[in-house]
């Protein structure tokens, strides 16, 4: 159908809606709460436009096109219109930008430079301020809150944990969890969603980098590094790089100008982890454990199952997460082979996500008598520690993991991606099942952004049935099934964030629709590119399974690196 | 079936409730036993009757006999002389408020005979609990009709036909509504019902629901018929508990009877309800938040389109209209549609059902035809203004809707006018309000409830409502700026454009219309800092003070007297008004209008208060506060000529020389004092208390010159050259003609000369029978003295009703007990002289109420053919005066022959040359006149260089104690003791007797202290 936006003709699909109608005409209209697919509720009122025969202005962002329709997107009527929508928030807004950790990450103010706001026109009071930095892993700010309305939407209609909802009317309208509670005693997960999409400041990870700064300048420390495959394709967005463009040497190298001194990759301990829930799982079909089993990797679904689903506990693989595995590592095998005294490790890791701050700070990861992790960063954390010393990501030379854990194998990698541990687990399960190696290694059926993948494995006489879900929302049918005794399947891949890790609440802001799929095609492709694309011949972690471990299950395994869970009910 | 003598109908709605109707009921039934005619009189309690400002009431049937303000005690005299010995009780009867007059019967009552039914047919009619008495009453006829004879189709084109538009506030076509969802795709389909009804003062959907449930439930079975549903919610707010249980106990009779469920009248069509109570929120009465609401989810709006006509309930087509609207169809399919446009104008056709609240006398809910004229709702069926006090606006559309003032009074109400005056239908909320509102605080009220209310969902009405809120705070502070209004509009504007829903994009409206209307009300906030209402409390003392044209600082001196200290309550009084005895004699004391006493029993007795100072002070030493020291200091050596020596003049002349200006007075006359002094007849201010009180202010160094008027003694040219700067107060002393034929016949006068003649001790001649036409001060001032000269028969005839006249209410009374005659609606048409060419007789008219003019007072229309003739021998004039402004040629006039004055500095057009009192304005108060001499006195002071101004200002915020207590029990206002009628009648004694220090000090203790905060 034909419409028409400033007088000009353009052919539209009926089920456009006037910005989508619009930036095909090329005409731009600025959006504030908007996040197409995700958030579309028309609440901020930024985007309104003048319909001809409507009485007021309708919100582009969510009024679909009619044919015949005249639009006019820039006139003084709405030019005043939005100025006064925008001015009316910063009135409601701390004058706080130069202090505020989302600088120029931030809509708002990237919108107030495109509407030209010069002054704040509206003078009056600000709504009750409430800061709640009751969690590890997260800190809210209403003061900065501007009811976009994004995170309940992400967190009930994404996550399906519903944690936070408006609360309040009016002026004193608030996006909280009941009761106005801090999230620490709410249902929420800490997976950081909310603040991957909050347009302000006003959600954030607790910010731990100057821990991870006092540790790094103070010498009596040896300070080690591990980042998660997810990472290194995400970090290079904040230094100007293509989203998914792999920058792992570079990462390397600025690690360790930023002083670490030794820089490890995760994707070890991913291969680590293999090694242990693969035989787990082979475990526990042979002798008749609970199955399904479900991967154990994701802090935020483990937050998840032991709220909403404490029943299903003992479906999760007993395994801690490749984070937590490697920082017991380092603090036993490491620091003997390195004569260092463990107290003095100070174990730090960059990892997409928020929940991994919770994660590594819960009483039970210490089983080495020391924290596995001393400190959690999140992608974004690092990219500011490294603007902080000067370091320019882009342009570092590549470097390369240090030794004894080398750089992991392409299984490690691809745990950063939706399907990624499946992947893996089913390469090494099939290999060491069957005995014989896979012609492909690409397992396509558990790749790419679909909510609930499965997939079904022919190992010797038995068939082995597989999900792999992500988004949390994802999950509940397959839980309840599970609870009702009907589930097909005997192993099950969650990913609490969509995408899984790379899509992680603790990565670089983007309003970029396609940037997780660019992040997966980035671990896929890094996947392709390394010489070892299988955990159980990972050389690193053969030797430590010889020099420590023994084997996996063993007494040495059970110690270190597998936990329980208890319900948080 | 048990046949009843009479059906005493008592009302149960939630007014009379409240005031005790369950105990009158009870009583009644008690009483009837007890002289045993029990079984032969049926007591019923019904739904809401209307009139709930005067409840309980009841009505005695057959006759339609009404019975208000009722109490245990009267329903058992109600019980024993009107059920049991047959004659009515009297005293019981509802009273017009105009004449005072008992009207026995529903039948002749303004409140019930204006009306027509439609909506509220049954209630106030029926036993709400009894499906019996609905079906009695045609209930469920339409229902069986529409299933047996017609098919959906019809029904929805008699909806159609009928032209019946949603009551619920935006006026969309119901036949419309109904069509576009039994079109639209998607099954299951809904019917809703809004009773989530938030209004401020708005109840008709509760007392439709309660007081006639099942026509709710008819309605909406009806609806379900025709668009295909089988489910139906009636979404009901938690407040009204009565509602509810009503309507659960109607549901379930209509089930029992088969009226809802399956194959209901063995039709094959199946249709149930379910009630959803809501929590309260006002935005739930928005279409799309009231369906979030009943799904279970936070209420709050969502985007339209999709319309619930197309995805509503759950996704699927659902109809949503109000209680009102519902309780329309079964009439409609049952009478038909040309029945329906009988009624109401061509585009809004049918009744609408008004909450009527606010300073009207009759308030409640009524229900009267499309059009009806706004002013025929307030004041013929509302009774008028409580207090006889002056109509200022009427509020509609409640939080959404705004302001029509008096100007809008002849308009007919329906969707169309009020959308063209700024405001909406609503919900059928109409409040009415008198002066004492205040139209920027009443603004802020609406848009307090609205900020409170919104669902915090979009930001335009999140934020924009609580910006503009705050404007309008600062400015009922004092804090405003000029700016303020046009942001308030532009805000308004933009909030309009751009909220999500009903609620945010109508939020603005009593700002935007108000100041549409008000816009000098807000400007007076802003740059006077003044409330006229005496409402918006930062910006004043208390309400009396605020009130005062001079601003006389009335806690301060009450206190004064309650200690005792008298000549210091004077001190305060002279402060701000050189005149303590004349104001307190001849005051029209508009503070005691305001004075909020009034709400617990009377206002204070403000103007005896000060009487009984000033006349202490008189008779004892003086409290006047000013030396010579003082006034050298304050020494100026510039010269101030005051022409004109009344009251203006005279307060600006001792003001002046207060301050060490060299004043003159220029007086034409004799003697100083002007109007109050030849117009004011000595019964009401004795000559001497005049004189002691000009000797005070002359003793501050005025210096007078008599007998010398500007343009024949001297001209204002000498004046103005030999002065700093002149002052003009020559006050209005032209008095007005009638034009009529014969008026220059013997025996007319005006009032003004007659009085005069009076005060300079002359007895005018005047015949038997004496005739005054004109409703003001000078009309009475007139009429009395005639009395006291000895006529025969005096009246007063006025071309509007008594209740318009100017003149104070205790003058009419007063003039009353001295045998004056008041014939209101009565004009003069020509005066009948005798061969002599003396007066005879009067041809007059009689009057009718016509529309209502600007003041808000119904314009007199003669009524032709109506003509009849009075035999006159002294007629005399008092309709008014004007200024004689000869001699004063260089100075500029208004239209109204008047001085034009710069408001803020009250000069005129010729620089140094200042002017104030009746000159400016026309005929005004003393006080008025007092107050204009003291800011003339302040401009001159600025004028000349002065900064008597900001000496005040600094001086203000003197701390504000209480000594001693308040009486904060009812306790009767003082009653100043006068001469009886008889006493007074062949004299001119002052009718006023003095009282004692014990009685003022009683009094003063009632004062509530407003100030002290």
């Amino acid at each position: 159908m034909q419409v028409w936006i400033n007088g000009n003709a353009v052919e539209v699909d009926s089920e456009m809606t006037i910005l989508q109608a619009a930036g095909k005409a090329g005409v731009q209209i600025p959006t504030l709460c908007h996040l197409e697919g995700v958030h579309e509720m028309g609440v901020c009122r930024i985007c309104v436009v003048e319909v001809k025969g409507s009485r007021n202005l309708l919100p582009a962002c969510i009024t679909k096109v009619r044919e015949g329709m005249e639009i006019l997107t820039h006139t003084a009527r709405v030019r005043r219109a939005r100025r006064t929508v925008l001015e009316l928030m910063l009135s409601d807004h701390p004058n706080e930008c130069l202090s505020c950790g989302k600088g120029s990450a931030c809509e708002l103010q990237q919108l107030a430079r495109e509407l030209n706001i010069t002054d704040r026109r509206f003078e009056g009071s600000y709504s009750k301020r409430i800061i709640d930095d009751g969690t590890p892993s997260l800190v809210r700010d209403s003061g900065k809150c501007i009811l976009c309305r994004r995170c309940p939407t992400v967190c009930s209609q994404i996550q399906g944990v519903s944690a936070i909802a408006p609360i309040d009317r009016g002026f004193k309208t608030v996006i909280a969890p009941a009761w106005k509670e801090s999230l620490i005693n709410s249902p929420c997960v800490l997976c950081g969603q909310c603040a991957a999409v909050c347009p302000t400041g006003a959600i954030m990870e607790k910010n731990d980098s100057q821990k991870v700064w006092n540790a790094l300048s103070d010498p009596g420390y040896h300070v080690v590094v591990q980042a998660a495959p997810a990472v290194r394709v995400a970090i290079g967005e904040m230094f100007g790089m293509e989203p998914g463009t792999p920058a792992t040497g570079k990462m390397v190298t600025a690690l360790k100008r930023l002083g670490f001194d030794r820089v490890f990759d995760t994707n070890f301990s991913a291969d680590l982890t293999i090694m242990e829930e693969g035989n787990e799982l082979l475990q526990r079909i042979r002798e008749g454990g609970k199955l399904p089993m479900i991967t154990s990797c994701s802090p935020g679904w483990i937050n998840y199952i032991e709220y909403f689903f404490p029943d299903l506990l003992e479906h999760l693989s007993t395994c801690k997460s490749p984070q937590q595995m490697f920082g017991a590592v380092i603090k036993t095998y490491y620091a003997d082979k390195m004569a260092l005294d463990p107290e003095k490790i100070f174990t730090v890791s960059v990892m997409p996500c928020t929940a991994k701050k919770y994660e590594s700070q819960r009483p039970e990861m210490a089983s080495s008598g020391y924290r596995d992790v001393d400190a959690v960063l999140t992608t974004r954390e690092l990219g500011t520690m490294l603007k902080e010393a000067g370091i320019d990501l882009a342009a570092c030379p590549d470097g390369e993991f240090d030794e004894p854990f080398g750089p992991g194998t392409g299984a490690g990698a691809i745990f950063g991606n939706t399907g990624g541990v499946m992947e893996a687990a089913l390469r090494t399960v099939y290999e060491l099942v069957t005995g014989k190696p896979l012609d492909r290694l690409e397992f396509n059926e558990v790749r790419g952004l679909k909510g609930i993948k499965e997939t079904r494995v022919k190992l010797c006489d038995m068939e082995l049935s597989a999900a792999v879900i992500h988004g949390l929302s994802n999950v509940r049918p397959v839980l309840e099934e599970i609870r009702e005794g009907r589930s097909p399947y005997q192993f099950i891949e969650v990913m609490c964030c969509p995408g899984g890790c790379i899509g992680g609440g603790g990565q670089p802001f983007s309003r970029d629709k396609d940037v997780r799929a660019k992040r997966m095609q980035g671990l896929y492709k890094e996947d392709e590119s390394l010489p070892i694309r299988k955990s159980h011949e990972n050389p690193a972690v053969r030797k430590l399974y010889e020099e420590f471990l023994i084997e996996p299950l063993g007494h040495k395994s059970h110690e270190l690196l597998h936990t329980s869970y208890k319900s948080r009910r | 079936m048990k046949l009843y003598r009479n059906h005493v109908l008592v009302c149960g709605g939630g007014g009379c409730q409240s005031s005790g109707c369950k105990e009158i009921s009870r009583q009644l039934r008690d009483e009837l036993i007890k002289l045993g005619i029990g079984d032969e009189i049926n007591v019923v309690i019904t739904g809401c009757m209307g009139p709930c400002s005067l409840g309980p009431v009841m009505i005695v049937y057959p006759e339609g006999i009404f019975y208000c303000g009722l109490k245990p005690e009267s329903v058992s005299r109600i019980a024993r002389e009107h059920l049991y010995e047959g004659n009515p009780v009297k005293e019981f009867f509802y009273r017009d408020p105009y004449s005072g007059e008992a009207m026995a019967t529903i039948h002749e009552i303004p409140f019930f005979t204006r009306q027509k039914k439609v909506a509220l047919r049954n209630v106030g009619l029926i036993d709400p609990l009894k499906i019996e008495e609905y079906i009695a009453f045609d209930g469920y006829f339409a229902l069986a009709k529409a299933l047996s004879e017609m098919t959906p189709f019809d029904v929805i084109k008699v909806v159609k036909d009928s032209g019946l538009r949603g009551r619920g506030g935006a006026g969309f076509p119901t036949g419309l509504k109904w069509e576009l969802t039994a079109k639209a795709s998607g099954s299951p389909k809904y019917v809703t019902c809004n009773a989530d009804e938030g209004d401020p003062g708005a109840f008709m959907d509760r007392s439709i629901i309660e007081g006639d449930p099942h026509t709710l439930i008819e309605g909406m079975a009806i609806a379900g018929y025709a668009i295909g549903a089988e489910q139906g919610y009636v979404y009901i707010r938690a407040e009204y508990p009565m509602a509810v249980e009503h309507l659960e106990k109607a549901i379930a009779q209509a089930r029992e009877y088969g009226l809802l469920g399956k194959n209901i009248l063995g039709s094959g069509f199946h249709f149930d309800l379910e009630i959803r109570v809501g929590a309260g929120a006002f935005v739930c009465g928005e279409e799309t938040a009231l369906l979030s609401s009943v799904e279970g989810k936070r209420g709050e709006p969502r985007p339209k389109p999709p319309f619930p006509a197309e995805k509503g309930l759950w996704g699927k087509p659902t109809l949503l209209n109000n209680v009102e609207t519902y309780a329309n169809i079964p009439a409609i399919i049952l009478e038909g549609p040309e029945w329906f446009k009988s009624m109401g104008t061509e585009k809004s056709p049918g009744t609408k059902v008004f909450a009527l609240a606010g300073n009207v006398v009759n308030t409640g809910l009524v229900e009267v035809p499309m059009g009806t004229p706004l002013g025929d709702i307030i004041f013929d069926i509302g009774g008028g203004i409580i207090g006889k006090r002056e109509f200022k606006a009427a509020q509609t559309g409640g939080p959404s809707g705004g302001c029509i003032p008096a100007s809008g009074l002849n308009i007919p109400v329906d969707y169309e006018s009020l959308k063209e005056w700024g405001t909406i239908m609503g919900s059928g909320g109409l409040i009415v309000m008198d002066e004492r509102t205040c139209m920027v605080d009443l603004a802020k009220y609406f848009l307090d409830f609205v900020q409170e209310e919104s669902c915090g969902k979009c930001t335009p009405c999140r934020l924009g409502t609580k910006r503009m809120l705050e404007i309008l705070q600062r400015i009922t502070e004092g804090k405003g700026k000029r700016e303020d209004i046009e942001t308030l509009k532009q805000l308004g504007e933009d909030i309009m454009d751009t909220a999500l829903c009903g609620l945010g994009q109508s939020a603005p409206n009593p700002v935007l219309n108000s100041i549409r209307y008000f816009l000098d009300e807000y400007v007076k906030h802003i740059e006077k800092h003044h409330c006229d209402a005496s409402v918006c409390a930062a910006m004043f003392l208390a309400p009396c003070q605020n009130a005062c044209p001079a601003g006389v600082d009335v806690p301060q001196y009450i206190e004064y007297i309650r200690r005792g200290m008298l000549m210091e309550a004077v001190a305060t009084i002279r402060e701000r008004n050189p005149f303590p005895s004349v104001c307190g004699r001849v005051c029209t004391h508009p503070c005691e209008d305001r004075c909020q006493r009034a709400q617990m029993d009377e206002p204070m007795a403000i103007r005896s208060l000060k009487r009984f100072a000033a006349d202490y002070e008189l008779q004892n030493k003086e409290a006047f506060y000013f030396n010579e020291d003082q006034q050298k200091a304050n020494g100026k050596n510039k010269t101030v000529a005051v022409i004109g020596g009344g009251p203006a003049g005279l307060t600006a002349a001792y003001y002046l020389s207060l301050w060490g200006y060299k004043v003159t007075v220029f007086e034409a006359a004799g003697q100083l004092g002007g109007a109050l002094n030849y117009y004011i007849p000595p019964y009401r201010l004795p000559n001497d208390v005049l004189a002691r009180e000009i000797d005070i202010i002359l003793r501050s160094g005025v210096n007078v010159v008599l007998d010398t008027k500007v343009g024949r003694d001297i001209s204002f040219g000498e004046i103005r050259n030999h002065f700093d700067a002149v002052f003009v107060a020559i006050g209005t002393q032209q008095a007005a003609e009638l034009g009529i034929e014969g008026e220059k016949s013997k025996g007319v006068m005006t009032a003004l000369d007659f009085l005069s003649r009076i005060n300079r001790g002359q007895r005018p001649e005047i015949g038997d029978k004496v005739v005054v036409i004109g409703g003001g001060s000078t009309a009475f001032d007139a009429a009395r003295s005639a009395v006291r000269l000895g006529a025969k028969e005096v009246c007063i005839l006025y071309r509007r009703s008594k209740w318009d006249m100017p003149a104070l209410p205790e003058e009419r009374e007063h003039a009353a007990e001295e045998g004056v005659k008041i014939f209101d609606y009565v004009a003069p048409v020509s005066i009948i002289p005798d061969e002599n060419g003396r007066i005879e007789g009067l041809k007059c008219i009689r009057m009718a109420k016509g529309e209502f003019d600007s003041s808000a007072r119904r314009k007199p229309v003669p009524i032709e053919g109506s003509e009849f003739r009075m035999d006159v021998d002294t007629l005399l004039i008092a309709i008014g005066a004007q200024g004689e402004v000869e001699g004063f040629e260089e100075l500029e006039l208004t239209g109204w022959k008047t001085f034009k004055v710069d408001e803020d500095t009250m000069q005129t057009s010729m620089e140094g040359v200042f002017a104030g009192g009746d000159c400016i304005h026309g005929p005004d108060t003393v006080i008025q006149a007092i107050a204009d001499g003291r800011r003339a006195a302040l401009a001159i002071d600025r004028y000349l260089g002065g900064n008597q101004e900001e000496l005040e200002k600094a001086q203000q915020h003197k701390p504000r104690k209480i000594y001693g207590s308040i009486v904060e029990t009812e306790q009767e206002r003082l009653r100043v003791p006068l001469l009886t009628p008889e006493e007074r009648k062949n004299n001119f004694r002052e009718i006023e007797l003095p009282f004692d220090i014990e009685a003022c000090q009683r009094e003063a203790s009632r004062c509530l202290r407003c100030d002290v905060r």
